[in-house]
């Protein structure tokens, strides 16, 4: 197939644009003639001759420029048939209901006025479903619904994060890391319903065949098209995803070069392809925590828990409020009603559970128990528990709280045993510890062992070229017999 | 006269009709942005009530302010801005180039010399950063490396009444609200048996009488007046008649305060004035502190060790350690706001009789105050602010001698600190001239100040707004204000 002329295209393009005046006049018309059937606005039909004047002209153009933009291929080809000639058929449909308006036979007219609407909304239906994709309708109809129009009950998007658990190192590289990705901002145009550029990104054939060539270098994520163009600045012609459509973020696309460059792996599992720490971390933040049961517990929307809050800080004499505006976060503080709140109230607030960031529990008759209901607020930054009964034993539950910050335990008879468990906090950076039976030295050998090395090691480093290049930038003059080396006055401390 | 009748009375059919329709419109927005708005409009009895909708606007680094505030104005040149170089200048004139025809006090506008009188008082550095304090604060001096110092605040105003107003209230104007009544408008208050600001004024030292503080300081302003700070006194009851009276006792108390609540709410019913809401809450508050104040000043379960951190004078009531101690207790029952106003800072003469004996009074009850935060882990949460209205001037007000001088007021520039929550502790901002008359670099208005306040509390002070005599009145006032970065963790 030759490819069409550019001026074909062009017009092709104002199809979109013209389409919808022929569907707004065609409806008007249909109103305007049942309107009219009624003795009171039996005035409502005068224009009509007029409008149908406009309408068959608009609806050839909008015909003609749909057939041009046909020629250019990259949609669904049985979708793209069945919307041709539907439309075309409306526009015939249209001018043959003009001609029997013009000739007086009105009772032929509204019959093929009405066929006319018929054929139209099958045809605008099909042309909606070729731009947005087939789903598009359906895709958030509430469930029976969906299933009598025929939708998928299939999940929303393809999950990246959280929808399912399992060990990272199980996970498959290509169907559950990349798939997703390219299932979320690339597919809609290179998938199974529109095929632009004749490139399909849904498979792994179809991104081999690619369009203008593949659209990956096995091995070699720079040399890759598919990597190139969405690096390429926003502005750029030919960034994709286009400029206006969602943007994946940088470790999106960061993680789809890790997979090309092993090699672009159909059915390897991430494990077998060793991953680096840092892309080890985004797929754990992707496919959830490491580990077979561990799993990131997304907050729910504000809205949806914002009933229990006030019914909850009622009953139980707390406050819970959030944390900060536009986000899902809360605090609670159950310091207040002190001894009166004990794990029975504490249990209470698991509903609020994923949402809680800052809890208070100081002076409150919690026990170990009661920490499992704390165990299951994964996205805990901050804890009171000073002044309570927690012992050592309890605070292994707290294993888990991957963003728990600050943990306060001063008043309570925790000891040094206590210690080993806080080793699974891997963000702990404030502990407190006052009035305890820990002792100084196992308190400082934690401290010691929490110091984060690593880091310390690479500032260490970039203070090292900070000193480097202000000794670059001394000045010195010679004057034969001496050297004045004049440099910056104040040289930043090495650590 | 009946308020409601007036209000009808002036309403054109007209003007209801176009007021209500913007105002349906403003309410569907508000119920779709922040669906507990009209739940929030009505309070609750007891004191908590929920931060505005919308608050805070960031997540905040502070859920708590303790302000230590230095009624009448420390010396900044005897206490936190070193300048050795001024010792050869004794009673040398001020140089015209540094005072630049600046607007003066009356108490010195007359003098025919404004002889420089260098401090008297040996610095030294203290803590791993460093920071030179004077031997008049050796207690502050230990917790430097806790401490973000700002040696360039500045202000407009050179009377103590406005002055104290302007930093206080945002503006020299009596009328605005407190920067804690803002802060319980804004944020809430979580204590249900205490209010959520509460304000001391302790004793002092100084051998002379101090200038009078104004219930404005604390004011509510033309916020509602539950936002107002409540005054613990200082000497005898905390709080005035909060005891049943004899022969009456909690239940007949309790019966009597509801057939009172009902017979008020029956007055809003009729009249419509907030105000009686405020005064129902007030009643339901005081019974409460009925038990709550006992409570709170019982310091029977404070370790001895806890006692000594505040020094010898923590026992006796009315004394800044009391106080201090009293803050670190307030704060932990859930208060948001406490407010600690020394007095007498105000040394035009003898200073070096008077100002050893106000920084006695204060200098162990502080370092106690931030140690003892510090060992509970609630130092990370709260703020603490000390400072005064404005500084004292390097020239000497009255008689210069090599043993004695006073000062007058300064409000170019004057040292304040600040520490805990979300302030990088160890660090000095910004630099005085030798003289300690002008800012060199990183000026700090008092504007600025109030900004950082409420940005560690969670607030853009900018969009923390109350809409009176057509304004959209804010802490800060109209001109331009920002959060000083440099001393933010």
């Amino acid at each position: 197939m030759t490819s069409p002329p550019d001026l074909a295209l062009f017009f092709g393009r104002f199809h979109p644009l013209l389409v919808h005046l022929p569907i707004g006049f065609l409806l008007l018309l249909a109103a305007l003639e049942l309107l009219g059937r009624w003795h009171r606005f039996r005035n409502a039909t005068l224009a009509n001759g007029c409008i149908l004047a406009f309408t068959v002209p608009a609806s050839i153009l909008a015909a003609t420029c749909g057939w041009m933009l046909s020629l250019g291929g990259n949609y669904d080809p049985q979708f793209l048939q069945w919307h041709k000639w539907t439309g075309v058929g409306t526009a015939v449909a249209a001018t043959l209901a003009a001609l029997l308006y013009a000739m007086g036979q009105s009772t032929f007219y509204r019959w093929v006025l009405a066929l006319t609407v018929a054929v139209l909304t099958v045809a605008s239906h099909l042309g909606g479903s070729l731009t947005h994709g087939k789903d598009y309708l359906t895709r958030y109809a509430p469930g029976p619904l969906r299933a009598l129009l025929g939708g998928e009950d299939a999940p929303r998007t393809p999950g990246p994060a959280g929808s399912q658990t399992g060990a990272v190192a199980g996970r498959r590289a290509f169907a559950d890391v990349v798939q997703p990705i390219l299932a979320q901002y690339c597919v809609g145009c290179h998938g199974p319903e529109k095929q632009k550029a004749k490139l399909r990104l849904d498979t792994l054939e179809g991104m081999q065949a690619g369009g203008h060539g593949p659209a990956f270098l096995a091995g070699n994520s720079a040399k890759s098209t598919l990597i190139h163009r969405m690096t390429l600045p926003l502005a750029d012609d030919n960034h994709m995803p286009p400029d206006g459509k969602p943007q994946p973020a940088a470790e999106e696309i960061k993680l789809l070069a890790w997979w090309i460059d092993a090699g672009a792996p159909a059915d390897r599992k991430v494990g077998e392809l060793n991953p680096p720490p840092d892309i080890r971390r985004l797929l754990d933040s992707r496919l959830g925590a490491p580990g077979p049961v561990a799993q990131v517990v997304a907050p729910k929307p504000l809205n949806d828990v914002l009933p229990q809050i006030d019914l909850l800080a009622d009953e139980l004499g707390i406050a819970i409020s959030a944390i900060a505006q536009g986000e899902p976060w809360l605090q609670a503080n159950a310091s207040l009603p002190g001894p009166q709140f004990g794990d029975a109230e504490l249990a209470r607030l698991a509903p609020l559970a994923p949402n809680l960031r800052w809890l208070d529990l100081a002076g409150t008759s919690v026990t170990d128990a009661g920490l499992s209901a704390v165990a299951s607020m994964r996205n805990l930054v901050r804890l009171h528990l000073e002044h309570t009964a927690v012992t050592d034993a309890g605070l292994a539950q707290l294993a888990g709280l991957d963003d728990l910050a600050y943990l306060n335990l001063y008043g309570t008879a925790v000891t040094d045993a206590a210690l080993p468990h806080l080793r699974a906090l891997p963000r702990l950076r404030q502990l407190y510890l006052w009035q305890t039976q820990v002792t100084p030295e196992a308190a400082r050998a934690f401290a010691e062992e929490r110091l984060d090395k690593a880091e310390l090691q690479g500032w260490k480093a970039e203070i090292e070229q900070l000193q480097a290049r202000i000794r670059g930038r001394q000045f010195t003059v010679e004057f034969g017999a001496t050297n004045l080396t004049v440099s910056p006055t104040k040289v930043v401390d090495p650590l | 006269m009946n308020p409601v009748a007036d209000f009808y009375r002036q309403q054109s059919r007209r003007a209801f009709l176009s007021n209500t329709g913007i105002a349906a419109g403003r309410m569907a927005l508000a119920t779709l942005l922040f669906p507990d708005w009209l739940k929030a409009a009505a309070p609750k009895p007891g004191c908590a009530h929920p931060p505005l909708p919308g608050l805070p606007h960031f997540a905040p680094r502070a859920r708590r302010l303790i302000y230590l505030f230095m009624n009448g104005a420390p010396s900044q040149i005897d206490l936190w801005d070193y300048k050795p170089s001024l010792a050869p200048l004794f009673d040398t004139d001020l140089p015209d180039s540094i005072r630049q025809g600046q607007r003066l006090t009356t108490m010195t506008s007359n003098q025919k010399r404004f002889p420089i009188a260098p401090s008297i008082y040996k610095f030294a550095r203290h803590g791993r950063c460093g920071t030179w304090v004077s031997e008049l604060l050796p207690y502050t001096a230990q917790i430097v490396d806790d401490l973000a110092v700002i040696k360039t605040v500045h202000t407009e105003a050179i009377n103590h009444d406005p002055a104290a107003t302007y930093i206080l209230t945002g503006n020299m104007v009596p009328g605005k609200p407190s920067i804690g009544a803002w802060l319980s408008y804004g944020l809430g208050s979580e204590a249900d048996n205490l209010p959520a600001f509460v304000v001391m004024t302790p004793r002092w030292s100084a051998k002379r009488d101090a200038q009078a503080l104004y219930q404005r300081l604390w004011g509510s302003g033309f916020l509602p007046s539950r936002h107002q700070g409540v005054a613990l006194r200082s000497a005898g009851d905390p709080v005035l008649f909060l005891n049943n009276p004899p022969g009456v006792d909690a239940s007949t108390r309790r019966t009597m305060l509801d057939g009172l609540a009902k017979l008020n709410g029956l007055a809003f019913e009729q009249s419509g004035d907030p105000e009686i809401r405020t005064r129902i809450a007030q009643y339901e508050m005081s019974f409460r502190m009925q038990t709550s104040i006992p409570e709170l000043t019982d310091l029977a379960r404070e370790p001895q060790a806890v006692l000594d951190l505040y020094g010898p004078e923590v026992t006796q009531p009315g004394t800044f350690a009391a106080s201090a101690l009293l803050a670190r207790r307030l704060i932990e029952r859930g208060v948001r706001v406490v407010q600690i106003l020394h007095r007498e800072w105000d040394q035009h003469d003898n200073l070096p009789r008077d100002l050893p004996l106000q920084c006695r009074d204060v200098d162990q009850a502080c370092r106690g105050l931030i140690l003892d935060l510090k060992q509970r882990g609630l130092l990370d949460e709260t703020l603490v602010v000390w400072g005064g209205e404005f500084g004292r001037t390097v020239y000497c007000q009255g008689e210069l001698s090599r043993t004695n001088y006073g000062r007058d007021h300064h409000p170019r520039c004057y040292t304040m600190w600040m520490a805990g929550a979300g302030i990088q502790p160890g660090v000095v901002y910004g630099e005085t001239d030798d003289f300690s008359y002008n800012v060199v670099r990183d000026p700090v208005h008092i504007r600025d100040l109030n900004a950082t306040l409420l940005h560690l509390m969670g607030i853009d002070h900018r969009r923390l707004t109350y809409s009176f005599q057509g304004l959209d009145q804010r802490l800060t006032g109209t001109e331009e204000a920002n959060p000083v970065k440099g001393i933010l963790a």
